[in-house]
């Protein structure tokens, strides 16, 4: 469960990047859409800590992100929407072995869970390839694999499938679609979006929708439209 | 960015004694090269401080000569550069002397980040510091900087490729200024970046850092970290 409450977003200079915001996100597939700039990336981050709210407050499974932003953390795993911002390591192996190190285990183990890990991924074959060399759809998958690791409550994916080719958008939307976790993700292709059970569409900083994806949809084709004749 | 992370990269799998032997004991005779080199800095000790890195590369990571020559591409120009000054300023047996060492060196350090894999080398790395935490030091962190560092230099060097690449398409790679400025901002950029994907998987936190130093304690009382 994570309950935003009156939580806004502000710049030093005075911008405000997300109006206040109170709701509850309990579904198990949670969408985000809107235009580059909105504010999607932005909310996203509220989640995980990463931002912390100008004013009013995040909560995830009832611990607060500005007070306990390290137990947050450990509960929700962040995904980049380029992988390589993601991945820190030269190999997958090592990135997921990076993970696992916040685990008390041994090396030996670390190291059958992380090349379990891979396997459960389908990326097993890859693992001691520089991450330079993979393509794109198999980093992101990588890039997964690796947040996925620590078995996070929480999955939160910006733009996951933005940088991919059809097949790899395909292959990651099914992934995402089989995890047990609750996965709030934003995106730019609608028919992801309708694939989640709540979507929130977001404008200049505001939820101006909020309810099942294919409204959500019809409705952020509207303000698109709208925005195409304004200018 | 260019696939510099596969050609100057960390570890490489591969067989040979090398990927047997266990880091302290790879780590150790890296470090006496270093110290018999400069100690008794002569053109004998850094011929036989070269035979011996070299083949130590052969034999025991079955490395072929062209590719352990090519290790040394990166420090080619600082190598180049040196071995003209000594020579011209000390002699060439001098130059030898002096460069010949500092490639036996950096041959034998390459030969344990080649044949180790980053997180053997994380784990001792946060071995090594672990007598600090009783001055309030986190291993772990002090681990992971380690790595971060290690990694981000083969980043840094496709970068500089990239960016120079950048100036010649637009015929402007005669300036300095051209070919500096981006690098340092994309520098600056991929170090946000990375701790931002640090912070985002909790990597560095106290409480991550105290788990991860308790594991290795624990993992240290139990078992030699290295064994397979």
């Amino acid at each position: 469960m994570i309950e935003f409450d009156g939580a806004s977003v502000r710049t030093d200079d005075g911008r405000t990047l997300l109006h206040p915001l109170t709701l509850s996100l309990s579904e198990r597939r949670i969408s985000v859409i809107g235009a580059n700039g909105s504010g999607k990336s932005t909310l996203l981050r509220l989640v995980n800590g990463l931002l912390v709210p100008s004013a009013g407050s995040v909560a995830v499974f009832g611990r607060d992100t500005r007070t306990e932003g390290h137990a947050v953390r450990r509960s929700v795993g962040f995904v980049f929407t380029d992988p390589l911002s993601q991945l820190v390591m030269p190999t997958g192996r090592e990135d997921v072995e990076l993970s696992l190190r916040s685990r008390k285990l041994t090396a030996a183990d670390r190291r059958r869970q992380g090349e379990a890990v891979l396997r459960r991924f389908g990326v097993d074959h890859l693992a001691d390839r520089s991450i330079y060399d993979l393509s794109g759809g198999e980093r992101q998958i990588l890039a997964l694999a690796v947040v996925l690791a620590v078995e996070p409550r929480v999955l939160v994916a910006d733009e996951p499938t933005t940088l991919l080719d059809l097949r790899n958008d395909a292959r990651v939307r099914s992934l995402i679609g089989g995890l047990d976790q609750q996965v709030v993700f934003t995106t730019h292709n609608l028919d992801f979006a309708l694939e989640s059970d709540r979507t929130l569409v977001i404008d200049d900083g505001r939820i101006v929708f909020d309810g099942p994806p294919p409204e959500a949809v019809a409705r952020y084709r509207e303000i698109a439209a709208a925005g195409i004749g304004g200018t | 960015m260019r696939g510099f992370g596969s050609t100057l990269g960390l570890y490489q799998p591969g067989s040979g004694f090398l990927y047997r032997t266990p880091l302290s004991v790879k780590a150790i005779v890296s470090l006496a090269c270093a110290v018999v080199v400069v100690t008794w800095r002569s053109p004998a000790t850094s011929a036989v401080a070269l035979v011996l890195s070299v083949g130590a590369l052969l034999i025991g990571a079955h490395r072929t000569f062209v590719r352990v020559l090519r290790m040394l591409l990166p420090a080619a120009p600082v190598l180049v550069i040196l071995a003209l000054y000594q020579g011209l300023s000390q002699g060439w047996l001098q130059a030898f002397a002096v460069v010949g060492g500092i490639t036996a060196c950096l041959l034998a350090a390459r030969a344990v980040t080649l044949t180790t894999p980053l997180q053997d080398l994380l784990d001792g790395a946060a071995q090594l510091a672990r007598p600090f935490r009783v001055v309030g030091a986190h291993p772990e962190r002090f681990a992971l900087a380690l790595s971060i560092m290690l990694r981000s230099i083969p980043y840094l060097a496709g970068l500089f490729v990239d960016v120079r690449d950048a100036a010649r398409a637009r015929g402007l790679d005669r300036n300095p200024r051209v070919a500096v400025t981006p690098l340092v901002v994309g520098a600056v950029a991929y170090a946000h970046r990375t701790g931002e994907a640090l912070a985002a998987r909790g990597l560095g936190d106290d409480a991550a850092d105290d788990a991860a130093d308790d594991a290795a304690d624990d993992a240290s009382d139990r078992s030699d970290p290295h064994a397979d």
